[in-house]
């Protein structure tokens, strides 16, 4: 449905894109995840057709965003960060207006505001005016106004920021609602609302892309197997050793104090059997074992973990290959040294 | 686009906008209509209406930036901006859309205006003719006025520097007819006839004479169509080079 190649934008000298692909298929939501000034939306300001960037292509159903521009537009529904609404209007008055430029046809109108209202539950609102409303709802109004005109594309950049909890898992609803008949892009610096929505994620840092992949990939790949968490009752240093002490066990880290007599280890383990030697060892010494887990990295942490590299990664499996022949590689140093 | 020219309008008129400036642009003319009369001596019964305008002129364009400075300047502040260049619009339609609201809320003004010649013909004689064509050319003039407004409120996003830099840049204009008179531009020939060629004020002279030139009209639309052109060129030029 949209291809973007290769796409560029300098602001002067300074680079804000630096040639980012990716595509959102038909009936897909794409998640686009990044920090502050990763470049989120001066991407999605260039695939909406309101900057135009400095190299590469965007293509929207066919149509090139800059070459046939009034084409392109026709298939874009897009919600900015800041929703463009106008205060001195009313909700009505102003949904009509942008159907009108967006070029619906004076018999549709009425009908695809009524719906858009519907959707988004504004309809009680439809004769206030928008510099009334609360910032929750000016967002819905924004939101209502990316639907008319049916575009194919939705471009939603960061559509729950600043609404109540309950407002946001009715607009998670409505994003996924509105997958039957769209594709929707949209933006979030909140990985939990991106996993909650998205199918596939695209992870910008820096104007450049770190990692493309789909959720449960990401998920899959970010099971830690390596490192076992444990909640164990006892003498801190007893533990300590009784852990050691099993053969294939790394280091120890992250002991935290959770109450009298009761911490919690990170171990770091060669495979499964060894956990099991481990509680064996813990539970034969008299060693109370609250609980035990896998550690998984959250998604925070992949999140982190990539947008504080500098380096381009084009998915997610390349940096997890580099990672383990880097381990490959230390552990070889330590027979070595053995 | 027409979607577009009514949203322009209802922002106008369903505020206090436009009927603030219509008030402002009627008193200017009472005032100077009431100056006129009482200027009437007694072997001259009559007066023109073209001079009303003609002498006042500098309260007239005192208005016109006022008119023009929010046009896209609270739109860039309103982050609305993004929603009109992210339409199917294109920039030039967005352009004149603004451009024939605008021209409509200075039609209504000056429209307004009528009243006084109206008062006058139900209790004397008015000549129309010269009076119809008084108001075309000062239209016309206005219209000039309006795309160059729309210009400089595209250059900046607080609409009071593009209203101050408007009322300069018109003072400017009007200027440029004293300038003309004087001895060293009439030193040149070549210089004289380019001041007055672009004098505007002289042009809206033949026109309150009851004089419609030809070259007048061409003059003020052919303005007009380079100002709006440019006007988009600026906001597509910003869109590329927006820092």
């Amino acid at each position: 449905m949209v291809e973007i190649k290769n796409l560029t934008k300098y602001y002067g000298r300074n680079p804000a894109v630096r040639g980012i692909d990716f595509e959102i298929r038909d009936n897909e939501i794409l998640g686009f995840l990044g920090p502050n000034g990763a470049g989120k939306s001066t991407t999605m300001n260039i695939i909406a057709g309101y900057l135009p960037s400095t190299g590469g292509t965007v293509t929207i159903n066919g149509f090139d965003i800059t070459e046939q521009a009034s084409e392109a537009k026709k298939c874009i529904g897009y919600l900015p960060e800041i929703p463009p609404v106008y205060p001195d209007m009313r909700v009505e008055e102003y949904l009509n207006f942008v159907a009108g430029i967006k070029g619906v046809k004076k018999a549709e109108r009425k009908a695809q505001v009524e719906s858009a209202m519907e959707r988004l539950r504004i309809t009680d609102m439809r004769k206030r005016l928008i510099r009334n409303l609360s910032k929750g709802y000016k967002q819905r109004v924004g939101f209502a106004q990316a639907l008319l005109g049916n575009p194919k594309v939705l471009i939603l950049d960061e559509p729950t920021v600043g609404l109540d909890p309950s407002q946001v898992i009715e607009v998670r609803n409505l994003i996924l609602d509105l997958k039957k008949d769209h594709s929707i892009i949209f933006s979030s610096h909140i990985l939990a609302e991106v996993s909650a929505v998205c199918e596939r994620v695209v992870i910008i840092n820096k104007g450049e892309i770190m990692a493309i992949d789909t959720i449960e990939n990401l998920e899959k790949t970010l099971v830690d197997k390596n490192l076992l968490s444990l909640k164990v009752e006892g003498d801190k240093d007893k533990v300590q050793r009784l852990i050691k002490d099993v053969r294939g066990t790394g280091s120890i880290t992250d002991i935290t104090y959770i109450s009298t007599e009761l911490y919690s280890y990170k171990v770091e383990i060669e495979n499964e059997t060894v956990r099991k030697e481990i509680l064996s060892a813990l539970i034969a010494n008299d060693c109370n074992v609250v609980e035990v887990s896998m550690a998984k990295l959250s998604l925070e942490q992949v999140f982190l973990k990539l947008t504080s590299q500098s380096r381009k990664r084009s998915t997610l499996e390349d940096m997890l290959a580099e990672e383990t022949a880097k381990e490959a590689a230390a552990s070889n140093d330590k027979k070595e040294e053995e | 686009m027409f979607s577009l020219y009514k949203k322009e309008l209802q922002s106008f008129f369903f505020s206090p906008f436009a009927y603030v400036l219509t008030a402002l642009f009627m008193f200017i003319f009472s005032l100077g209509f009431a100056v006129q009369i009482g200027q009437m001596t007694s072997n001259m019964l009559k007066f023109s209406f073209p001079n009303i305008f003609y002498n006042n002129f500098f309260y007239f364009i005192f208005v016109i930036p006022i008119l023009t400075m929010r046009s896209f300047a609270d739109e860039r502040r309103g982050g609305t901006e993004v929603l009109l260049i992210s339409s199917p619009l294109s920039v030039f339609k967005i352009v004149f859309a603004k451009f024939l609201s605008i021209a409509t809320v200075f039609l209504v003004m000056m429209v307004s205006t009528l009243f006084f010649p109206i008062v006058t013909a139900l209790n004397g004689e008015v000549m129309w003719s010269s009076l119809i064509c008084a108001y075309i050319g000062f239209y016309f003039w206005g219209l000039a006025c309006i795309a160059l407004g729309m210009l400089l409120s595209s250059l900046t996003e607080y609409a009071i520097i593009a209203a101050i830099l408007g009322e300069i840049i018109m003072e400017g204009l009007l200027f440029l007819d004293k300038f003309a008179a004087t001895a060293l531009v009439e030193a040149y020939p070549a210089l004289d006839s380019v001041v007055k060629w672009f004098s505007l004020q002289r042009r809206f002279f033949y026109f309150s004479q009851g004089m419609f030139r030809l070259e007048d009209l061409i003059f003020f639309l052919s303005a007009i169509a380079v100002v709006l052109a440019w006007t988009t060129i600026a906001i597509e030029k910003r869109r590329w080079s927006r820092a």
